[in-house]
């Protein structure tokens, strides 16, 4: 039980017991230094963490658990509001535009902020309007088939060649003008496969559609695929990460199933405050967040879920510039593939 | 294991005090949220959530899944009183049980309503205790043709309902169509009708208008009215059902609870289509169907029955599969992750204790519900002698509250308002919203699941004829179809003067 489990670590106190590389300070040794940034009469009330997705979702979750660690070390008040509507639109143009920038509003965004800021947000705002101050997770997009499917046992190349050879036969669930059809069109593009992409609205829905066989493939993220792997329906083909994750070991990566580079389309979850908010303000919730990602229970807890942290990322000396590297990665494919100019 | 000894195991995990109080209060909070009108399960789940953390598993989700089919018991009470659903899920039920609280019979409404309920989610939760492998196949045999198919069967049905003139209910019906077309189009991602607005890029939500086009229009009716009457100046008449009223409810409220139960276990079904079906099969069914609309009891019975039933069917999937149809659903799965539970095929397996707790709960949970209704009813008609000048106000900050408290965004307060007072004009012409309200609910998902089967087929349409269960679900509807064409007096009440 959660509880429990964080007692425990508070008292005996070990992120390393939880497979957190050592060297990392724990959670007790770096808090005189939180005390030291803490600056005075901040915060002078509770502090909203903004979700733009409802609530019991993957990432209003993450963000959930994190504002508990959070409100464990710092004894400030933390308290999750899900802004929904639009898929997120709403409540990214709310942080971007509306929020106040006094540090008491903390987004936890997920990296389809970048792609709302850059394709649809039409000059309204932008994603540097919000302030990256810490990684959290990352979730590599995963494809995978059913086990009495046609690809039942076939090697990701194997399946591209058969939609070669069967062009617009093969169905494959996509979630329109995402990640989800931007690796599709990677594939088709690099290896001459022609899928039928069938739109959901969700990747959730794919994965429900592929259990059913109405699609062949779907495109979707460990924790939702992971109960079906365990009961035998679903077989993964293939992670789009750099290189292949910690606990997948046996799963080849897009770019070795299919000899390319670029086959990389993962959800990276981060926390941003507004422009603008006072540098000491910025510098302390930052300092907290990173505390928060080296309390051992709640690595335990994101690790459960599934999720994957990127050393790059979360080693980062500076993870705001690494996110936002990130983020001009993304602005150049959709140059590249004309959709933004 | 069997269900037996399964529910044996269930009900040894459920009947501790912890669990048994964590059962009751969210029963009651459910009961009041579904009373409360604008303030839905999803928004007190969403608050509710964090209480969970620090409770077992079994207790929290037992709390969590009481206030969810605690709400489909309350949201029929401020239905009957005052016209304004107190969920969506309850809109159908305004027809009639307000109907019959200006006739005074409000008791029988909410006492039919509540034990409609009982039997209706006691009945759910047998066939989830037995059959929910089974049926949890069958969920996942809706694909994109099936969804498309029970779509134009639920839009074909409600065509039975439409009361008063036929060319307003059609006028109803393309306007609610119109309507759900803004948002973005879930095929190539584009925004339609939104006007460069970022608060119309999710289309508009479906709280605000109902709350609006009910709840507000029907105050600014009575303000317009008379200030100084209460709702009911003559007489309250007695709070339980009759002999009569329980023969006419009787097979309304089992039919309504098979129907609610299969329909909760689609995902495209749920308990607002679920409650609509139901009063379209039983207008359809009644040797009477003029009556329907002017306070009969089987108008109350049905639908609410069927909103509770379909409350259980929608946790097959969910228990069996870790599928959830609903939002309020994966809330109840998000629930359980954060426990640390991987919801999916094998939890039943994996969690016997919490599977068979959850469901020895819900058996639990709806006797609760009912003995905590049943004296509520005579409380809530007392409600209507207090005088309307007192009530109004409250109702409309409630709604205000409620509605804001969904996605806490203040454009949801203007489409209320808007609504408000666009039902207001629609009322005084006598233009019908339940028609409107299906097609916006229906359309959405019916254009979604057309334009998906037509992606996935090989040969185009033919898909539809190809699958078994679509082409019965259109068989089905083309005899309505037809059913209507001949004898359209018969099965339009009132209509004709197209």
């Amino acid at each position: 039980m959660l509880t429990r489990r964080m007692l425990s670590i508070a008292a005996g106190g070990l992120a390393a017991a939880a497979g957190f590389p050592a060297g990392l300070a724990s959670a007790q040794d770096a808090r005189p230094d939180l005390a030291r940034l803490k600056p005075a009469g901040f915060p002078s009330q509770p502090m909203e963490m903004t979700v733009v997705y409802p609530a019991g979702g993957g990432a209003d979750l993450t963000a959930r658990l994190l504002a508990r660690t959070m409100e464990q070390i710092s004894g400030d008040r933390i308290l999750v509001n899900n802004r929904t509507g639009g898929a997120g639109m709403v409540g990214h143009a709310w942080l971007a535009t509306q929020a106040p920038a006094d540090g008491h509003v903390m987004g936890m965004l997920v990296n389809l902020v970048w792609g709302d800021a850059m394709l649809r947000a039409q000059g309204r705002w932008n994603y540097t309007d919000l302030e990256p101050i810490g990684y959290i997770n990352s979730d590599p997009m995963i494809w995978a088939v059913t086990t009495d499917g046609p690809f039942k046992d076939m090697p990701l190349a194997r399946i591209a060649e058969a939609a070669k050879e069967k062009p617009n036969t093969f169905r494959v669930a996509t979630v329109p003008g995402s990640m989800w059809d931007y690796l599709i069109e990677q594939v088709e593009q690099n290896t001459g496969a022609r899928f039928l992409k069938v739109p959901f609205q969700s990747g959730g829905a794919g994965t429900t559609a592929l259990i059913g066989n109405n699609v062949d493939i779907a495109p979707a993220f460990f924790a939702e695929l992971r109960p079906h792997i365990a009961s035998g329906r679903v077989r993964l083909a293939a992670i789009a990460a750099a290189q292949r994750v910690r606990h997948l070991p046996d799963l080849p990566t897009f770019n070795e199933a299919l000899g390319g580079t670029g086959y990389e389309w993962t959800l990276i979850r981060f926390v941003v405050v507004p422009k603008n908010v006072p540098a000491d303000r910025k510098a302390y919730l930052s300092a907290l967040v990173r505390q928060a990602m080296r309390d051992g229970a709640l690595v335990e807890e994101y690790t459960k879920m599934g999720v994957h942290f990127d050393p790059a990322l979360r080693d980062a000396a500076d993870p705001a510039a690494a996110l936002n590297a990130e983020a001009e990665k993304e602005r150049e494919f959709y140059r590249r593939t004309g959709r933004l100019r | 294991m069997d269900a037996f000894s399964g529910l044996l195991l269930g009900f040894q995990i459920i009947l501790t005090p912890q669990n048994l109080i964590l059962c009751l209060v969210g029963s009651v909070v459910g009961t009041l949220i579904g009373v409360l009108p604008g303030i839905g399960p999803l928004a007190a789940l969403a608050l509710l959530l964090p209480v969970t953390f620090t409770l077992p598993p079994v207790a929290g989700i037992v709390m969590l899944a009481a206030i969810f089919y605690g709400a489909m018991y309350g949201g029929s009470t401020t239905s009957i009183l005052l016209n304004m659903p107190g969920e969506a899920a309850s809109v159908v039920t305004c027809r009639d049980g307000y109907q019959m609280a200006r006739q005074g019979r409000a008791g029988p409404a909410l006492g039919i309503a509540a034990i409609g309920s009982f039997i209706a989610g006691t009945l759910s939760v047998l066939a989830l205790s037995f059959f929910a492998p089974v049926l949890g196949g069958f969920a996942l045999r809706f694909g994109p043709p099936e969804n498309f198919a029970l779509m134009v069967l639920g839009l074909i049905s409600t065509l039975f309902m439409i009361s008063g003139s036929t060319l307003k209910g059609l006028i109803m019906i393309t306007l609610g169509f119109l309507l759900a077309t803004i948002g973005i189009d879930v095929v190539n991602g584009q925004e339609r009708f939104t006007f460069g607005t970022i608060n119309l890029t999710g289309g508009i939500d479906i709280l605000p208008l109902v709350i609006g086009l009910y709840g507000i229009s029907e105050i600014l009716t009575n303000v317009e009215r008379a200030m100084s009457t209460s709702l009911v100046t003559s007489r309250i008449g007695s709070v339980f059902p009759t002999r009569a009223d329980w023969r006419v409810s009787l097979m309304p409220i089992l039919r309504g609870s098979g129907l609610g139960f299969l329909l909760g276990l689609i995902p495209g079904g749920g308990p607002i289509t679920a409650a609509f079906m139901s009063y379209a099969l039983e207008q359809r069914l009644s040797p009477h169907p003029e009556r329907f609309g002017t306070g009969t009891i089987e108008g109350v019975a049905g639908p609410e029955s069927a909103n509770n039933a379909a409350v259980g069917g929608g946790m097959v999937p969910v228990l069996s599969l870790g599928i959830p149809g609903t939002p309020v659903t994966a809330l109840l799965l998000g629930a359980l992750v954060i426990q640390g539970i991987q919801p999916g095929p094998l939890f039943m397996v994996n969690h016997p204790d919490l599977f068979w707790g959850i469901v020895a709960s819900m058996y639990i949970g709806n006797l609760f519900l009912l003995i905590l209704n049943l004296p509520l009813v005579g409380l809530w008609v007392q409600l209507l002698r207090v005088p309307y000048r007192y009530l109004f106000p409250v109702v409309l900050l409630l709604s205000v509250v409620g509605t804001y408290s969904a996605n806490k965004n203040t454009f949801d307060l203007w489409v209320m308002l808007g609504f408000g007072v666009i039902g207001w004009f629609l009322r005084k012409f006598e233009y019908d919203f339940a028609p409107f309200i299906i097609a916006f609910i229906l359309a959405p998902l019916m254009e979604q699941s057309l334009r998906q089967a037509l992606v996935m087929s090989r040969d185009g349409p033919m898909i539809f004829l190809h699958r078994p269960i679509t082409a019965v679900l259109l068989a089905v509807s083309a005899v309505l179809v037809a059913l209507i064409v001949v004898k359209p007096r018969r099965f339009i009440p009132g209509g004709g003067d197209v």
